[in-house]
């Protein structure tokens, strides 16, 4: 049986390209800062050695990057577990059983709270930071979805076994 | 309840307090760069003096009110403590949240039959608690207490606390490794070159060798000059000296090492000064690792390592003191403790190696060191010939140790667990229970994508492990294989 793979929301790209206009411009302006205030810049090289890299660079992340990690970002639940897969170019696919999740956090930054969405993310004793986050919800979908996860862990039933 | 009583430790405990302080000093040394960097600069006679008598000073205050302010009791159920010079701590820990609880026997409280009380409590900011300075039956009473309390419901654990009221029951396996086998550890497990760089940095940092020592010695051993012999003889001598020194660490830290089990709870008592104790519950085992490396295997002997949750990163860099470690074991107590931990070890087991495809990026990388280093003998007119065959050595060298590498890594999935083995000198073997792993990646860079392959990473408590190059579709099968026998999997995981 195949994975039941469920898209995120279309806004999750406007949003990964609103990201990316504020980095590139993060950019953008540091370079800016250098040629303006720095007194002599002889010794760099004429800006549009920068600027055609950096129009570039934004055009690649900004079309392509940005659709290509929407397309493949998805999640699916399973009885047993939730899977999330993220990345463009570097792909994962991260499979947390629901028996190991140690809590749930919804969140949502501000510019997710302009496109009206939020994201999910479960917490295992894995690693030390954030273990899956599933970003492009509706902020309704995603409060649903913790209280159906935090449903399911709190019946979850344990064996007292002394065998294991 | 009762009423709580508030007691104070010992004034003996005081040692305890500025050792803690020491170790701050020692954690946090970089903060102090700026400080020694001053003292550097300003060139004065009575800086430096000043600023390490004001430390000194600081350092027996702060511990004196520390230990002023460190108050505790002992509750039915818990342990309250109230802490804090200007800002109060007050922290009650309930025994059945208690994840470990050890006995420490410092060098400088058994003469008084004293000990240090160190406790662990689950959570995700994994407060440790350690009470010095408590005498060894109330310490050993207390622990029994706290230990039971954890295991299993509630009438078994008043069962237990009427049995430890008593002594601590016989083991049921138990052990003692003779101080041979300590000096086989020792020499396994050598720290000599950590020693060579402790001795070095400052050696290097002073100009002593250079404006005292040299000249020192050309004047009076000026013999040494004559006999290269002479030479590498003192050279070997002063390595085989550290190396022994190097052996007297490891006795130091394993002296006298008792190792036991007692209803599923492993347990090693070992030093020769401060006495340690480690323990774990089988129940909370997350990984066993297996090791061995070129002197043990001259020496046939391993090394096993067994690891429990660590429920933070901080836990995780002081694990060094923590885990629970055998530092030296003969296959055939390898072979019984495996039995004991129920690992399905044996001859026949199904090791899988990964596709030969998994050396075509290392050996590209490698295949680029030979013309470099051509070049760059061309460069610094090394004759070409030598240039060449010398080039072309260190490539076959390298290039022969990534096929080794991959050559004897594999993993194998047996009974519930996961192993994985690796190693071209060393031997290395880690064992994970994989019911109780906590995620399973499957990730694919743009070059594996390129060759239709995925690595998997399994996720557990005692760390992530990395399974390379499996075919695309196998890594997605065993991801949804292994993530639907684990979420169905209702057993105890920690």
């Amino acid at each position: 049986m195949a994975i039941a793979w469920k898209p995120v929301e279309p806004s999750y790209k406007t949003y990964l390209q609103i990201i990316v206009l504020i980095d590139m411009s993060i950019l953008a302006l540091i370079a800016i800062g250098i040629y303006v205030f720095v007194p002599s810049t002889d010794w760099l090289p004429n800006p549009l050695w920068f600027g055609i890299p950096w129009a570039a660079l934004t055009l690649f992340f900004g079309l392509f990057w940005a659709s290509r990690r929407f397309q493949f970002t998805a999640y699916a639940r399973s009885h047993e577990a939730m899977y999330l897969r993220r990345g463009a170019l570097w792909r994962l696919t991260r499979a947390v059983p629901l028996n190991r999740i140690q809590h749930v956090e919804v969140r949502q930054g501000f510019i997710e709270r302009m496109l009206g969405l939020a994201h999910l993310t479960l917490y295992t004793a894995g690693s030390g930071g954030a273990d899956l986050s599933i970003p492009g919800l509706k902020l309704n979908d995603a409060e649903q979805m913790k209280a159906t996860l935090v449903n399911t862990i709190a019946e979850e039933p344990i064996e007292e076994s002394s065998h294991d | 309840m009762t009423e709580l009583v508030w007691q104070r430790t010992p004034l003996l405990t005081i040692g305890f307090f500025i050792a803690k302080e020491v170790r701050n000093l020692v954690r946090n040394i970089t903060n102090f760069i700026p400080v020694l960097a001053a003292i550097f600069v300003s060139n004065s006679e009575w800086l430096p003096y000043a600023v390490i008598g004001g430390y000194l000073v600081f350092i027996m205050v702060s511990a004196i009110l520390n230990h002023r302010f460190f108050l505790y009791a002992l509750a039915d159920d818990a342990v309250h403590l109230r802490t804090g010079v200007f800002g109060k701590k007050s922290l009650t820990l309930k025994y059945e949240r208690i994840q470990q609880a050890e006995l420490d026997q410092s060098w400088y409280f058994r003469p008084f039959d004293l000990v240090i009380l160190r406790v662990d409590s689950a959570g995700s900011a994994g407060k440790e608690v350690e009470i010095p300075g408590l005498p060894i039956g109330l310490a050993q009473d207390l622990r029994q207490r706290m230990l039971a309390q954890t295991n299993t419901n509630q009438a078994y654990s008043e069962l237990a606390i009427a049995d430890s009221e008593k002594t601590e029951p016989p083991a049921d396996t138990e052990m003692t490794f003779s101080m041979s086998e300590i000096v086989r550890a020792g020499i396994m497990d050598n720290k000599i070159f950590v020693l060579l760089a402790v001795l070095i940095y400052p050696l290097s940092q002073t100009d002593v060798l250079e404006e005292t020592l040299v000249p020192w010695l050309e004047a009076n051993v000026s013999f040494i000059e004559e006999s290269l012999w002479l030479n590498i003889g003192l050279a070997v001598a002063a390595l085989s000296l550290l190396f022994i020194l190097a052996i007297g660490v490891t006795l130091v830290r394993y002296y006298n090492l008792h190792f036991s089990i007692l209803n599923e709870r492993y347990q090693a008592r070992s030093g020769l000064f401060t006495i340690r104790t480690v323990s774990f519950r089988y129940q909370k085992l997350q990984r066993v690792q297996l090791r061995q490396n070129l002197r043990g295997r001259l020496l046939k002997r391993f090394s096993v390592r067994v690891s429990q949750l660590q429920p933070s990163a901080h836990a995780q860099q002081q694990s060094g003191s923590s885990s629970f470690v055998l530092p030296v074991l003969t296959q055939n107590l390898v072979e019984e403790l495996g039995n004991w931990l129920k690992l399905p070890r044996s001859a026949n087991l199904d090791w899988q190696g990964i596709s030969f495809i998994a050396l075509l990026n290392p050996s590209f990388w490698i295949a680029l060191i030979a013309p470099a280093l051509a070049l760059t003998a061309y460069a610094n007119d090394i004759p070409l010939i030598t240039g060449l065959i010398s080039a072309a050595l260190i490539w076959f060298a390298i290039q022969a140790y990534a096929i080794a590498r991959w050559h004897n890594y594999g993993f194998t999935i047996n009974n519930g667990w996961l192993a994985i083995k690796r190693g071209v000198f060393g031997r290395k073997e880690n064992w994970y229970p994989l019911h109780k792993a906590q995620q399973i990646d499957v990730y694919q860079s743009p070059w594996l994508r390129l060759l239709g392959y995925a690595d998997v990473l399994v996720h557990t408590a005692a760390g992530p492990e990395v399974i390379k190059y499996q075919p695309v579709s196998s890594a997605l099968a065993m991801q949804r294989e292994w993530s639907t026998m684990i979420g169905s999997n209702h057993q105890r995981w920690m």
